[in-house]
């Protein structure tokens, strides 16, 4: 991995693999791919096992989509008109509403990590993608050193392990999805991936 | 601290390549992009076509680049 802000980090390969797929899942989520990025999509290849047959299939949507459908799937699915068919954030999953305590303990969090909202963002910093952005940084050292197995499995349980699985669930079902639908049976099966494998740490 | 590297770590290391973490590493890398700049640079849109933001992190760090 390339060092960063002067900082080497050494991730085992596994675990750069992991926070690449994080990464990838916070790209798709953050935002509808465009053209060169579903082409790089479209190029993933996935062995048989849930994880893998989820890559494959949303390597086979992305070879077939346009990007102008792909915005309007994102659209029906995460904005709609006042809410999308989905509502991708922590606060709203666990409670009900956004802007709720999962949200305050987030940014509790986020403060001790050094990690800011960008200032033009207005949405609250527990959507799944930022989420997954986060993930991805603690695991590949953004935020200084690489944070230990015990520190991301902390970060895991607190932010996501309680409600991004249904949420991937709800995701692969949705009516509005197409592209989407294997984005949500890959974040399932990786969330299911993660648990188990932190389950594997001493801590 | 990365993962650590005594034995302890292996069983969680192969349990993560069984799942396929280990098969499909060019084009995950390929389509994840090196950073998170790439994913900032990729999300939209003024708010006048009704795309919303989502929420991004700004990494402390980026600020300590003197």
């Amino acid at each position: 991995m390339p060092a960063r802000a002067g900082v080497a980090v050494i991730v085992d390969s596994e675990d750069a693999l992991r926070a690449q797929l994080y990464r990838l899942l916070s790209r798709l989520l953050a935002a509808p791919p465009d053209r060169a990025l579903l082409d790089l999509v479209a190029g993933m290849e996935g062995d048989d096992t849930p994880l893998g047959r989820g890559m494959a299939a949303l390597a086979a949507r992305a070879a077939a989509a346009a990007p102008k459908a792909v915005a309007d799937e994102y659209t029906d699915l995460f904005i709609g008109i006042g809410r999308g068919e989905l509502v991708p954030f922590a606060s709203y999953y666990l409670t009900g509403f956004l802007n709720e305590k999962p949200l305050a303990r987030l940014r509790g969090e986020m403060a001790l990590l050094g990690i800011a909202r960008a200032e033009h963002v207005k949405e609250p910093e527990d959507h799944i993608a930022a989420l997954c952005e986060m993930m991805a940084g603690l695991i590949e050292g953004a935020f200084g050193e690489s944070a230990s197995l015990p520190a991301q499995r902390r970060f895991f349980e607190n932010h996501l392990a309680r409600w991004a699985p249904q949420f991937f669930e709800d995701l692969a079902a949705a009516q509005a999805a197409v592209l989407y639908a294997p984005v949500g049976t890959i974040g399932s099966a990786f969330m299911a991936v993660e648990q188990a494998a932190f389950e594997m740490i001493d801590e | 601290m990365s993962s650590d590297h005594d034995g302890k770590a292996a069983p969680r290391r192969q349990f993560l390549k069984l799942a396929s973490l280990g098969a499909v590493a060019g084009a995950v890398a390929a389509a994840a992009g090196e950073s998170s700049e790439a994913a900032a640079a990729a999300v939209p849109e003024p708010e006048g076509k009704g795309y919303r933001e989502t929420a991004h992190v700004k990494r402390v760090y980026e600020l300590a680049r003197f």
